[in-house]
């Protein structure tokens, strides 16, 4: 799939960094996931000796991301065509590393989920250090669902959220709405509707890169050791428990069916 | 006290000692514990309480005779501590339907579910340090379901507030108008996760375990903390002021 992209846009104090997969409501690929991983790292390079502060993390069409793609979650069972056994445990790795590079990144990021934001979509919104939305937009973690188990955004909607939050949020699974996600503490401002979520981005934008590059970085430096180096280790063995649940036969006939009542 | 019917794929667990509004004795603390030990068949609990109230906490009676051992506050904060951990333990997610109030160590249950419903104008609180009695024993998950600066407001203050502000401050996860409306809302709850798989909601609860689990350890220190007063003066002579009151 050459198409999945992820664009990085440098000009000034404020990055932008959008998913570039529209057609599939912005689902990660490996492709699309080791374009962000190019996107953050060169992010990453270049920030401070451009005077980066703030970047934009945002997804191209109509949806922020819709979670892990299915189509490469579906594997190869029992007679019945996917991808090879060992593709969730490497999307999920690579989702569980970019999360962490996302955190580390030397600017503060802001999250405009102009749209869907679900499951993992919705776990890399929560690694931002601002998570903006509009009330109509829908978020969540319907991975109980479908049989399968948030692991690797689970540590990162603890440290946003509260454990005790956290814990009813991801068991109920579900969907729910912007408005809500801002009531839950998952979104930290909200706008009234798609068409104003532009305005509330600018002006907090334009807020963050007012303040000191120094004081930006420090404070943000400050806030991630505080995640704890256990919280980190966390994300990356929940990659593989999550991994184990998906190529599970039971959660695997309910992504099938999923995927084909998608056709 | 403690009765549990199995409806399908729900595990109902019933406080049902209306006329003391359910407070707790150390039977029914192990007998919640005993029931919330479910097997695979069970895909989500239920807790709730019979009559107006969920749970009032202590039956604080029964320590009237005790000798100067207060043998039955330790027996009740020993149970509590194995009721909550039993919550945490359960494989299948707890849905707590909190109605009218929930004191105390009827408050310390909240603490320990995984969804709380309640009613906004529901008592919640654990007044209890005015007794010579310490909540520590809750305070490790009180702080996991709200943050550290409002468990320590609502551990060290002993005042009520009202589930509105319970849902503020995350100990609530669900709100309904009246009270009456409380058990039908967790009830729909507890169906709704009980009609996924049960693989990825059993993993998920017990990874969200694992990831709280050097702080559940503190929970430990927690009972400890509650038990070192057990036997002091100072419980002693507040409980008895408060009987005579």
């Amino acid at each position: 799939m050459p198409n999945d992209s992820a664009t990085l846009t440098l000009n000034g104090p404020v990055a932008r960094l959008e998913l570039n997969r529209p057609d599939s409501r912005n689902a990660m690929s490996l492709e699309l996931l080791s374009a962000l991983h190019e996107g953050t790292d060169e992010l990453a390079a270049r920030a401070v000796d451009e005077g980066v502060t703030v970047c934009v993390l945002t997804g191209a069409g109509r949806a922020f991301c819709a979670g892990m793609d299915l189509k490469q979650i579906v594997i190869e069972q029992g007679g019945q065509p996917g991808s090879a056994p060992d593709t969730p445990e490497r999307l999920l790795t690579s989702l569980a590393e970019l999360t962490l590079k996302v955190r580390d990144l030397p600017c503060v990021t802001v999250a405009r989920v102009n749209g869907a934001a679900i499951g993992g979509g919705c776990g890399l919104a929560c690694v931002c250090d601002v998570t903006v939305t509009h009330a109509d937009a829908k978020l969540g973690f319907p991975e109980v669902d479908l049989g399968l188990c948030p692991a690797v955004v689970a540590p990162w909607v603890v440290t946003k959220v509260g454990a005790g939050r956290a814990r009813a949020m991801l068991l109920r699974g579900g969907i729910m709405s912007g408005a809500d996600a801002h009531r839950h503490g998952i979104a930290d401002e909200v706008s009234e509707s798609r068409e104003t979520l532009d305005n509330l981005v600018e002006s907090i934008t334009t807020r963050l890169a007012s303040g000191g590059p120094s004081a930006l970085r420090a404070t943000k430096g400050l806030l991630n050791d505080l995640d704890g180096e256990q919280e980190r280790q966390a994300v990356l063995a929940g990659a593989k428990l999550s991994a184990s649940v998906v190529v599970s036969a039971g959660a695997q006939s309910v992504l099938r069916a999923r995927l084909d009542a998608n056709r | 006290m403690i009765r549990v019917a199995d409806e399908s794929l729900v595990r109902v667990v019933t406080l049902d000692r209306a006329d003391k509004r359910n407070a707790l004795t150390p039977e029914m603390l192990i007998g919640l514990a005993d029931a919330l030990r479910v097997g695979g068949e069970t895909r989500a609990v239920l807790l709730r309480g019979s009559g107006r109230v969920f749970c009032a906490g202590f039956d604080l009676t029964l320590c009237r005779d005790d000798g100067e051992d207060q043998s039955t506050l330790r027996a009740l904060l020993e149970g509590l501590s194995e009721a909550v951990g039993a919550m945490r333990a359960c494989p299948a997610p707890v849905v707590v339907a909190a109605h009218g109030a929930a004191i105390a160590g009827g408050c310390a249950l909240l603490a320990g579910a995984d969804v709380v419903v309640s009613d906004g104008d529901a008592k919640l609180g654990y007044p209890v340090t005015i007794l010579g009695v310490s909540p520590a024993v809750n305070a490790a998950y009180l702080k996991l379901a709200m943050g550290d600066g409002a468990a320590r407001r609502a551990l060290l203050v002993p005042e009520l507030f009202s589930g509105a502000e319970g849902y503020r401050l995350g100990l609530v996860h669900d709100l309904v108008v009246s009270r009456e409306d409380v058990e039908g809302e967790a009830r729909t709850i507890a169906e709704t996760i009980a009609s996924k798989p049960g693989t990825g909601t059993h993993a998920t609860k017990a990874w969200l375990n694992e990831l709280e689990h050097e702080r559940e350890n503190n929970s430990r220190d927690g009972l400890n903390a509650s038990l070192s007063l057990v036997g002091g003066g100072e419980s002693r002579e507040l409980l008895k002021k408060a009987w005579t009151k």
